[in-house]
């Protein structure tokens, strides 16, 4: 029944076509095609030249076009990678490891972001002053220092740590040294796979649990203690199978060997420095977030709460939260798309992202600049589609309480 | 009869004003409050006195070379000697005064902007401004004007970021304008045209795109005529500037109550009548604050620009610490120091944006 169009796309159809008009360029449905005819063709145009350009630059300068380099040999070495990797693997090998330690630093970066966003957008609103101080300074100093120089930053921090024989040692167990942060590696034997089923059915039931007591709740208004049963279900029953099926985990300790650490996981400095700059800056924008979000919740509702009698604890996270997380939903979807953005930064350290190690070094070496950019920007657009996703279908469920 | 006098006031008690008040109130109003004052307060105890020192009390001050940094602390005299190459990167001691003149030039428009009285405001600066890039262009570059021909290799510091971000962002607003009418239009070809440009340019990043302007834009003109480095960078951020201007335009023209449209329609003015006269003005106004961030942010990524080696601040600073004559660790006082300026500089734009946004909202929330 209703229309779908907007005001301004009703009034332009139902506006009378000035038959009166001297000439038929006078009316606007007719103009409004001469300018998209000028504009198809001076695209076209442009579209025209630079695809001939380009075509002929390449023959010039003997660069090949197509896919067909993916399957070469890369003959390069990657700093760090998820996966097993020779120097004589391909470049669609390259390819892959590159977008896995994007997703990795970017999985990372939004984690200690948004936990640093919302611990400090919500110390805004402390009542001590110095944690308040404490939350303004974060936010302004930060937010406004580029972020390529922040990561640069905190690697040359990482620069003037001690050697590998002075490293500084937590426990015997955790070392940090110029070359990395060295962690003991947890390995699963025989029988590992109860445990790890155990955890699994730990997690349905929270979920279950959660279920039934919302219901409960909804039916007779009866609260259930879900934090307590919940972390005892996720603590008691893993616990259990370790040791039902008789400890089968070991720890796999670094130990120096030579002159540097060996065993255990090894994650080097170029992926901590970007992680913290990252988390850092990023996190800088979220805590602004958080705070205009809980700002815009106005200050009728927690009045509202206190006097029907909800202690101030649950007042943050009952009233003001979710309905501040319609505001800081947007906003936590564009920063975590800028942060996938800004990780092509680690080209200034050489974490092997794919950016430096696609667009960088196997670009440098192939020289096919149109293939590949557009390989990596395609990467970077699915990714952040994914994310304006799942962001999308938060926001939808923050929003279906609204009116 | 006798006359009714009051006891004078009572002073309000010791415990909930001055000083002991504040503190009571701010720092130790409860227990949790007490124990979290006391580890900030210890932590500060701890890390600020040997911090100072070694910015203020210990460090270096005077001097030209690196044997003048006795004294433990920073190193500032690395900052000092390398000064000129930080502002003005290899610009020529000589032709120096260009560089100013064009910083002095822009500060005067953008005074200009806003001490002009309303009523001629638009029409002076808009063209002012929009001039200002191509005259700087003229002096730095100087062979077209009859001075001596500087080279745009030897450009660089923090006066190439000031001048890029600036002459990037004036030259990405008639094209986001663009971008923002073709997205809001009805033409449905201009408005996917638009809306691909806007998307596409938001959704790259700026390093891609700089390195796309340096390994790719070369492929795309003719083979004889190859386009200066610089001007690649100039054009990649303008169109990155115009998707973002786009987005910051298209809010202001939400934001632009509809009757101000029907008033344009009624008294019969056309489209670009309606739109140069009566919304640009009010956009550009209630788009202030966005715009600002929207300079920040620019401002912010032309020290990307490293990565293709151009040479702006930061990459000035890695130079001179690579340099033979300073080896041995001035990377932590280079960097602070760079990131002081651009600190200095986004934090107090920042500030002018959120008063304008005050001056702005008119609304009583809460």
């Amino acid at each position: 029944m209703f229309s779908k169009k907007t005001a301004e796309q009703l009034k332009f159809e139902t506006r009378p076509n000035r038959v009166g008009a001297k000439y038929f360029y006078n009316n606007p449905k007719y103009r409004g095609w001469i300018y998209q005819t000028i504009l198809l063709l001076f695209l076209a145009g442009f579209f025209y030249s630079i695809v001939s350009n380009t075509l002929a630059n390449m023959s010039a300068q003997g660069i090949k076009s197509g896919f067909s380099f993916l399957d070469s040999s890369a003959g390069f070495d990657v700093l760090m990678s998820l996966l097993p990797f020779q120097t004589t693997d391909s470049y669609s090998k390259i390819f892959l490891i590159g977008i896995l330690n994007t997703i990795l630093v970017s999985v990372i970066g939004i984690i200690f972001s948004t936990i640093l966003g919302f611990i400090f957008g919500i110390a805004y609103f402390s009542r001590n002053w110095l944690i308040k101080k404490i939350a303004v300074i974060y936010v302004e100093i930060f937010r406004n220092i580029p972020v390529i120089l922040q990561v640069i930053f905190w690697y040359s921090v990482f620069n003037t740590l001690p050697i590998a024989r002075e490293s500084i040692n937590l426990g015997d167990a955790i070392y940090l040294n110029v070359t990395g942060l060295y962690l003991p590696k947890l390995v699963g034997e025989s029988g590992s796979g109860f445990v790890y089923s155990a955890i699994v059915v730990a997690i349905v039931c929270v979920f279950m649990l959660k279920r039934w007591a919302k219901n409960r709740q909804a039916l007779t208004g009866a609260q259930f203690p879900l934090g307590w049963a919940s972390l005892g279900l996720l603590t008691c029953l893993p616990l259990l199978a370790l040791l039902l099926s008789g400890m089968p985990f070991h720890f796999d300790y670094p130990a120096l060997k030579g002159f540097n650490f060996k065993g255990g996981i090894t994650v080097i400095p170029e992926l901590i420095s970007l992680a913290v700059a990252l988390s850092v800056y990023t996190g800088a924008f979220i805590a602004e977030a958080v705070r205009a979000g809980i700002q815009s919740v106005p200050q009728g509702q927690t009045e509202a709460a206190r006097s029907i009698g909800l202690k101030e604890s649950k007042i943050m996270s009952l009233i003001i939260v979710p309905q501040a997380m319609r505001v800081i939903t947007p906003m936590l979807n564009s920063e975590y798309q800028s942060l996938v953005k800004n990780t092509t930064i680690a080209t200034a350290i050489g974490y092997p992202e794919l950016f430096t190690v696609f667009a960088g070094s196997a670009l440098n070496q192939v020289g096919q600049a149109v293939e590949i950019m557009f390989m990596t920007l395609a990467i970077y657009f699915v990714i952040n589609m994914f994310i304006s996703f799942v962001m999308n279908h938060f926001n939808k469920r923050s929003e279906l309480s609204s009116r | 009869m006798k006359e009714f006098k009051p006891l004078p006031d009572l002073p309000a008690p010791i415990s909930t004003t001055g000083p002991i008040g504040w503190l009571k109130n701010n720092l130790f109003s409860s227990a949790l409050n007490i124990l979290a004052s006391i580890l900030i307060l210890a932590a500060l105890i701890a890390t600020l006195p040997g911090m100072i020192d070694w910015l203020f009390i210990s460090a270096n001050w005077s001097g030209t070379t690196q044997a003048d940094c006795v004294k433990d602390g920073a190193c500032w005299v690395f900052i000092r000697a390398w000064s000129q190459q930080i502002f003005y990167g290899s610009y020529p001691d000589s032709e120096l005064w260009r560089v100013n003149l064009c910083l002095i030039l822009l500060t005067g428009v953008i005074a200009l902007s806003f001490t002009l009285p309303a009523r001629i405001r638009n029409q002076i600066s808009v063209p002012a401004f929009l001039v200002l890039p191509f005259v700087c262009v003229l002096f730095l570059d100087g062979s077209y004007i009859g001075l001596k021909q500087v080279t745009t290799n030897l450009w660089g510091g923090f006066s190439l970021n000031i001048l890029l971000a600036a002459a990037s962002i004036i030259i990405a607003f008639p094209f986001g304008f663009l971008w923002a009418l073709g997205r809001r239009s009805d033409m449905p070809f201009a408005r996917s045209v638009s809306v691909t440009c806007i998307e596409f340019f938001r959704g790259t990043p700026i390093l891609a795109l700089f390195f796309m302007g340096s390994v790719m834009l070369p492929l795309f003109f003719p083979a004889e005529v190859s386009v200066d480095k610089l001007l690649r960078v100039w054009i990649i951020l303008i169109l990155f500037m115009s998707a973002y201007m786009a987005e910051v335009f298209r809010s202001g023209f939400q934001a632009i109550p509809s009757g101000q449209y029907e008033a344009a329609d009624s008294l019969g003015l056309g489209y670009w009548q309606k739109t140069l006269l009566i919304i640009f003005p009010q956009v550009i106004k209630v788009s202030m604050p966005n715009i600002l961030a929207t300079f920040v942010m620019v401002f912010k990524n032309t020290v990307f620009l490293l990565v293709i080696a151009v040479p702006e601040m930061l990459q000035v600073i890695m130079t001179a610490l690579s340099n033979s004559n300073w080896l041995g660790g001035h990377a932590i006082e280079g960097y602070l120091f760079v990131g002081f300026i651009f600190w200095i500089c986004c934090f107090s734009m920042s500030l002018l944006a959120t008063s304008i946004e005050k001056k702005l909202d008119t609304s009583h929330k809460n």
